[in-house]
């Protein structure tokens, strides 16, 4: 009889603590379906009239279509890429054990400590000079230069894990190294995949920093950028600053929780930088 | 060309494509940062002056400097013991396999898909309509001496999670047969945490507090999205003031110069805190 009273304080105990960590999104929720004049005279209470409105607003005034378009071209174009170029490379790396792919992984593991900072001004002239910069493409390929040497090392460590004998046996049976990788290691692979997939996703989805030093016209700016300079310009009509925040929420969610197994697989067995 | 040379060239293609988006991107920039952090340069004309030693010797005396490294050093600090005490605390919570369990670790860890701008928004307003308006705390994002830690508040919030899975993992690893033995001397759920469990997640909390230090000293988007750096100067951060120094004061070769030192520093930083944690792991 104890035992069960202790169980269902400690029952109480845990639902209170998640709902207190996720209780900010009330806020966001609440401010994106209230009129201007409810924000004011009770900010906090559960609206009386649910505006949608708000999101059709925000959506029309900010150029949020266009945030969208920009954002999920450059994070699927640049996930892509990032994917396909770093398994290829962590494959070759976990194999060979020569001077030369030793060498380069070493530097990939200093250069994952490299912040952006660091590199900001050259490559903010580099991209002018070289006309990439405000560019989708240009952002796209730098974002891709960053994001190497972490999901190089993340890729590498579990292809240790994958046995050797399956590739040896198709090399022996005349396959070449490209048939072995795309149509034998590529499907093992697949865990470590998707967690890649998700970690740089949320990476590349959420970026600003790199964002605001590349992306500095209208028309090229994503979600996180937008979302920034609307605030910036709407920090009176609050309602419509925060419809913009739950669209924008949307999509990341929608992939954190139909991918989320992954998402926690990786964290743990990467246990590198995110 | 002979079969093992084609042979190795092939190989050396799978590593190709990365080699050389990194080579450009990363590797290539990082190394022109040098010669440009020697030259006193406004980041666009065409005329750089080299000014030697001077760059550096003057980022000692600045007073700006200093006060954005001890900006960031605090929201470090803070954000480092939070982010693992909080997260530790959840993973003991819900390490336990269930259904229910698995919904709180999803609701737990969703703050962290949000983008850092997006937080801070939505913390701005949790301070100054609940803090503020329900419990008449103001909002410390509006003190000198407490907007850092209000900042670091918002970080804990969104990186707890990320702690907690790394400590779920590695609580669910630890065998049971300790706690077995453990519970057949009586031991209580104290002593089984000081003397099991702490002890044999030690690689977590050295992952753990090595991964918030890069990431607290990098911190960039919370003092630019919620407070613009401000009350006056009291959040700027190293990394703000690199990015001001470039597009705000037009001083790109200073910038870089502090921007030298911000990432020996980390380095140094860094490797001794990992060295330090890991050392105490082959202790205990």
């Amino acid at each position: 009889m104890k035992q069960t009273v202790k169980d269902r304080l400690f029952l109480v105990f845990k639902l209170a603590v998640t709902l207190f960590v996720i209780s900010p999104f009330y806020i966001a929720v609440i401010y994106s379906v209230k009129s201007k004049p409810e924000m004011v005279s009770n900010r906090l209470a559960f609206p009386k009239i649910i505006h949608w409105d708000n999101f059709t607003r925000a959506v029309e005034t900010s150029g949020f279509g266009l945030a969208m378009k920009n954002s999920l071209v450059t994070t699927v174009a640049a996930v892509l890429a990032i994917t396909l170029i770093c398994t290829m490379s962590a494959y070759m790396i976990a194999r060979k054990n020569n001077r030369l792919y030793n060498a380069i992984y070493y530097i990939f593991v200093g250069a994952m400590i490299i912040p952006f900072q660091s590199i900001m001004t050259p490559l903010y002239i580099d991209m002018t000079k070289w006309g990439l910069l405000n560019t989708l493409h240009g952002f796209i390929m730098a974002k891709i230069g960053f994001q190497i040497a972490f999901t190089v090392l993340l890729v590498s460590g579990f292809v240790k894990s994958i046995p050797r004998e399956l590739e040896e046996a198709a090399a022996i049976d005349g396959a070449g190294l490209y048939s072995v990788f795309f149509r034998i290691v590529f499907p093992l692979m697949k865990p470590i995949i998707l967690t890649s997939v998700v970690l740089n996703t949320l990476n590349v989805w959420n970026d600003f920093q790199m964002s605001l030093t590349l992306l500095q016209k209208k028309a090229v700016r994503n979600v996180p950028l937008t979302q920034y300079f609307f605030f910036g310009e709407n920090s009176i009509e609050l309602g419509l600053a925060f419809a913009l925040f739950i669209l924008s929420m949307i999509p990341i969610l929608i992939l954190y929780l139909s991918l989320q197994k992954y998402i926690i697989g990786g964290i743990t067995s990467g246990a590198v930088k995110g | 060309m002979n079969h093992k040379t084609k042979k190795r060239f092939q190989e050396f293609t799978f590593i190709l494509p990365a080699l050389i988006m990194f080579s450009i991107f990363v590797a290539y920039p990082f190394l022109q940062g040098f010669p440009i952090s020697f030259t006193k340069w406004d980041g666009m004309s065409p005329d750089k002056t080299f000014v030697g030693m001077s760059n550096y010797l003057r980022i000692f005396k600045d007073a700006n400097v200093i006060n954005a490294t001890k900006n960031t050093l605090v929201f470090t600090a803070v954000t480092m013991i939070g982010s693992n005490l909080l997260g530790l605390m959840f993973a003991l919570m819900i390490s336990r396999v269930s259904k229910l369990n698995n919904v709180l670790r999803t609701c737990i860890f969703v703050p962290y898909c949000l983008s850092l701008v997006l937080s801070s928004y939505i913390w701005r307003y949790v301070y100054s309509d609940v803090f503020y308006d329900i419990f008449g705390v103001p909002s410390p994002l509006g003190s000198t001496t407490w907007v850092m830690f209000g900042l670091a508040v918002i970080s804990v919030w969104r990186d707890a999670g990320y702690c907690m899975v790394v400590y779920i993992a590695a609580i669910q690893g630890v065998s049971s047969d300790y706690y077995e033995a453990a519970d057949l001397e009586g031991a209580t759920r104290w002593q089984k945490f000081k003397d099991i469990t702490f002890p044999m997640i030690a690689p977590a909390v050295t992952t753990n507090f090595t991964l918030l230090l890069a990431w607290g000293m990098k911190v960039f988007d919370y003092p630019m999205a919620a407070t613009a750096g401000g009350p006056g100067r009291a959040s700027e951060t190293v990394a703000m003031l690199i990015y001001n120094n470039l597009f705000t004061y037009f001083r790109a070769g200073y910038g870089q110069a502090i921007a030298v030192v911000f990432t020996i520093a980390i380095f140094a930083v860094s490797t001794i805190v990992s060295r330090t944690l890991r050392a105490r792991e082959v202790e205990i």
